[in-house]
C-alpha cells in the first residue's frame, strides 16, 4: 500500500482584498446582532431565560384562549345560549401584560450594556455615526417585538380555525382578522419599542430603565383604573384621566382597528376601566395621542444619540 | 493614494473644550510604520486620535486621514482600527462572536467576517479561548482582545490609545511584540499613543511629542537616540578600576556606568589609546561597542524640547511600576 504525500503550507497572515459593505453593511450587522441580543442567541443562558419565557407566556397565552373558546363552542353547541368569548381583538388585552413586561426586561439590553461596557466607542469608530446605530438597534427590537406580539395570535388563529367543525368556513368568515391583528400588533410593537429604547437611551443599566419602565406601564394603569372605575368621579374627568393610562395606548388603537369604537355613554357606564373609557374620545383624538407618544420618545431617542456622538 | 504619502496629518488642528485648550495648532503628519504619540496626561493625545477617527470636530484646522477630511468622510473609517485605552468589551459575549460582529460592522461580509476572526484570534493568542466569554477573560487577555476588534477587519492604520495600559511587565512586553509584529508580519501600521517613553522607544520607529495641546518634537527614534560625538560603551570581566586608571592616563574622558565604563566623545585616536589602556590594564574584554542613548535619557538630558514635560512622565512611569 502506497502511502499519499501530504504537504502543510503555511500561507502566512493574507491581506483581505475582498468587498467591504461599507455603512449599509454596518448597519445591517448592529441590526441581526440586536436580534441576538433580544433574544439571547450567542448568551450565556441567563440571557435567554427572559425572552424565551416571555415567548413562552404568551404564546401560552394564546393557546389556553383557543382552548376555552373552542371548548364553550363546543359545549354550547345546539344551545341558545350566547357568551362573550375572547377573540383576536382581545388578546393584546390580556397578554398585555406579558409584552409590556417582555419590553421593559428585554429593551434596554439593547442600549444600556453597549453604554455600560464602553462598546458604543468601538461601533462608532467603525463606518456609520450614533443615528445609524441606533436606529439600526431600534428597527431590530421592532423587528422581535412584532414577532412576539404577533406569533401568539398565530397560534390562536390556528387554534379557532382547527378548533371549528368548518375550519375553512371559518377562515372564509374571520380572514379580516389577521390584517386587523397586524396591524394592531405593529401599532402596539412601535408604541413599546419606542418608548423602552428612549427610556434605556438615558441610563447605562438595564435595570433601571426595566424598573423605570415597568413603573411607567403599570403604576400608570393602577392609577388611572383607580380613577376611571369610581362611580363618584365625574364622567369629563375620567374621559380626560383614562388616556394617561401608559398601558392602554395601544389598545386604543387595536380598539380602532378592531371595532372603529363608537362608544356611547350607556356602552361605557359606571366603573370601566380606562381602556373602556377611552372609547368615548374620537377616533381621531386617540390616533393623534397615540402618534404623540410614539413620536416623542423617538424625537427624544434621536437627539440622545447624536449627542452622544458630539 | 501613493504608499508614502501620509496616513494621517493635522493641519493646525486645534480644540478647545470651553476654557481648555486640548490641541493648539498642532501640526504634524504620520506615515507608514509604528509612530509614538508620545506625551503626559492631557497633552491632547486622546483628542487627536478621537478628531482622527471623526469623534469629535476640531474646532479650528484639518485632519486628514488618507487624504480625506475625518469629520466628513465616516467611511474612511472602515480603513482604520482603533483600539480605546479604557474597557470596551461585552462581557457575555464570547470572543469568537464578538470579533465576528466587529469585522461584519466594519463592512465584511459575514463568511470572511468569521475567517478573519478566528485568524486574528490566532494572531494575538487566544485561539484556545476564542469560545469563552469574554467576561472570564483576565486583564491581558482582554487587552488581547481589544486589539483583535481593532484589527479583525484588516485597516491599513490602527490607533492604539494606551495598549499596555494594567498590563504587568511580562504582559506588557508581549503586547509591545505583538504590536512591533503586527507591523512586520502584517504591514499594518501602527500610531501608538502613550505616556510611557520605554514603550515608545522599544517598539516605535517614528516619534511625535504633544506637551499642552502642541508638537514639541517630531522625528525619527533613531534621531534622537544617536549620540552627537561617539560614546563607547567598555565591559570588562576583571581589573576596571585599573582599566578605568589607564584610561585617564591615556587622557580619555570617562564616566563609570554601573559595573561598566563609558568613554565619551571618542574618534578615531581615542580608539588607538582604548587599545592601548586595555592592553596595559591587563582587563579581559568582555564587551565593547558604540552606544546608542535611551529616549529617556535625551529628553533627561535637555536634548529635547519635550524634556520637562517628559522627565514627569518618567516620573509616572517609575511610580506605575513601569519597566
Amino acid at each position: 500500500m502506497t502511502m499519499r504525500e501530504g504537504r502543510v503550507f503555511d500561507i502566512g497572515y493574507q491581506r483581505y482584498e475582498g468587498p467591504r459593505g461599507g455603512r449599509a453593511q454596518a448597519r445591517v450587522a448592529i441590526f441581526k446582532d440586536g436580534i441576538r441580543t433580544a433574544l439571547g442567541i450567542g448568551r450565556g443562558w441567563r440571557l435567554k431565560i427572559v425572552p424565551w419565557l416571555s415567548i413562552f407566556a404568551a404564546v401560552l397565552t394564546a393557546l389556553i384562549m383557543a382552548i376555552i373558546v373552542v371548548t364553550v363552542d363546543r359545549v354550547l353547541d345546539g344551545s341558545e345560549a350566547t357568551i362573550d368569548l375572547p377573540s383576536h381583538s382581545d388578546y393584546y388585552g390580556i397578554a398585555s401584560i406579558i409584552l409590556f413586561l417582555f419590553a421593559a426586561l428585554v429593551g434596554p439590553e439593547l442600549l444600556c450594556p453597549d453604554r455600560r461596557s464602553g462598546v458604543i466607542n468601538l461601533y462608532l469608530v467603525r463606518p456609520l455615526n450614533g443615528v445609524d446605530y441606533v436606529g439600526a438597534r431600534w428597527t431590530a427590537f421592532l423587528f422581535v417585538m412584532l414577532l412576539v406580539a404577533c406569533l401568539p395570535q398565530f397560534v390562536l388563529l390556528t387554534g379557532l380555525v382547527l378548533g371549528d367543525p368548518n375550519p375553512w368556513g371559518y377562515l372564509r368568515d374571520n380572514w379580516l382578522d389577521v390584517p386587523k391583528f397586524l396591524g394592531a400588533g405593529f401599532a402596539l410593537a412601535l408604541y413599546v419599542t419606542t418608548l423602552a429604547l428612549a427610556v434605556s437611551a438615558f441610563t447605562t443599566r438595564s435595570v433601571y430603565a426595566a424598573v423605570f419602565l415597568a413603573g411607567l406601564f403599570f403604576i400608570s394603569l393602577l392609577v388611572v383604573n383607580g380613577f376611571t372605575e369610581r362611580p363618584d368621579v365625574g364622567l369629563d374627568t375620567r374621559k380626560w384621566l383614562s388616556l394617561l393610562s401608559l398601558r392602554d395606548i395601544p389598545l386604543f388603537l387595536n380598539d380602532i382597528i378592531f371595532f372603529n369604537n363608537g362608544a356611547t355613554l350607556e356602552s361605557v357606564g359606571e366603573g370601566s376601566s380606562a381602556q373602556n373609557t377611552a372609547r368615548l374620545h374620537p377616533n381621531a383624538l386617540l390616533t393623534a395621542w397615540y402618534s404623540l407618544w410614539v413620536a416623542g420618545p423617538g424625537l427624544l431617542l434621536l437627539l440622545r444619540y447624536r449627542r452622544i456622538l458630539s | 493614494m501613493n504608499t508614502r504619502d501620509p496616513l494621517l496629518v493635522a493641519r493646525s488642528l486645534t480644540k478647545n473644550y470651553r476654557s481648555v485648550v486640548a490641541l493648539d495648532s498642532a501640526d504634524f503628519s504620520i506615515g507608514a510604520g509604528i509612530t509614538g504619540l508620545l506625551g503626559e496626561n492631557g497633552a491632547g493625545k486622546s483628542t487627536a486620535i478621537k478628531i482622527f477617527l471623526g469623534l469629535v470636530k476640531p474646532t479650528d484646522g484639518r485632519a486628514e486621514v488618507f487624504g480625506r477630511d475625518a469629520s466628513l468622510d465616516i467611511e474612511v473609517r472602515a480603513r482604520l482600527g482603533y483600539m480605546p485605552e479604557h474597557d470596551c468589551l461585552p462581557s457575555s459575549v464570547i470572543a469568537s462572536e464578538f470579533l465576528t460582529h466587529m469585522a461584519e460592522s466594519s463592512g465584511l461580509p459575514r463568511k470572511q467576517a468569521r475567517s478573519r476572526a478566528a485568524d486574528i484570534l490566532r494572531h494575538v493568542g487566544l485561539f484556545e479561548e476564542r469560545y469563552r466569554p469574554i467576561g472570564d477573560y483576565s486583564t491581558g487577555m482582554k487587552q488581547r482582545v481589544k486589539l483583535a476588534q481593532c484589527l479583525v477587519h484588516d485597516p491599513s492604520l490602527a490607533l492604539l490609545d494606551e495598549p499596555t495600559a494594567g498590563l504587568d511587565p511580562s504582559g506588557r512586553e508581549d503586547m509591545l511584540e505583538l504590536v512591533r509584529k503586527t507591523y512586520n508580519d502584517f504591514g499594518i501600521s501602527i500610531v501608538l499613543s502613550t505616556h510611557l517613553m520605554n514603550d515608545v522607544e522599544r517598539t516605535a520607529d517614528r516619534i511625535v511629542v504633544l506637551r499642552e495641546g502642541r508638537v514639541v518634537e517630531e522625528g525619527e527614534v533613531a534621531s534622537f537616540t544617536t549620540e552627537k560625538s561617539e560614546t563607547v560603551y567598555i565591559e570588562v570581566n576583571d581589573r576596571r578600576d585599573e582599566l578605568a586608571s589607564s584610561l585617564s592616563a591615556q587622557g580619555v574622558s570617562t564616566r563609570m556606568d554601573g559595573s561598566s565604563i563609558v568613554a565619551l566623545d571618542v574618534g578615531e585616536e581615542e580608539f588607538d589609546r582604548i587599545r592601548d589602556a586595555l592592553a596595559a590594564s591587563g582587563a579581559s574584554l568582555r564587551r565593547m561597542g558604540p552606544r546608542r542613548r535611551s529616549l529617556i535619557e535625551v529628553f533627561e538630558d535637555g536634548g529635547g524640547k519635550a524634556s520637562e514635560a517628559s522627565s514627569r512622565e518618567l516620573s509616572a512611569e517609575s511610580a506605575g511600576g513601569g519597566a
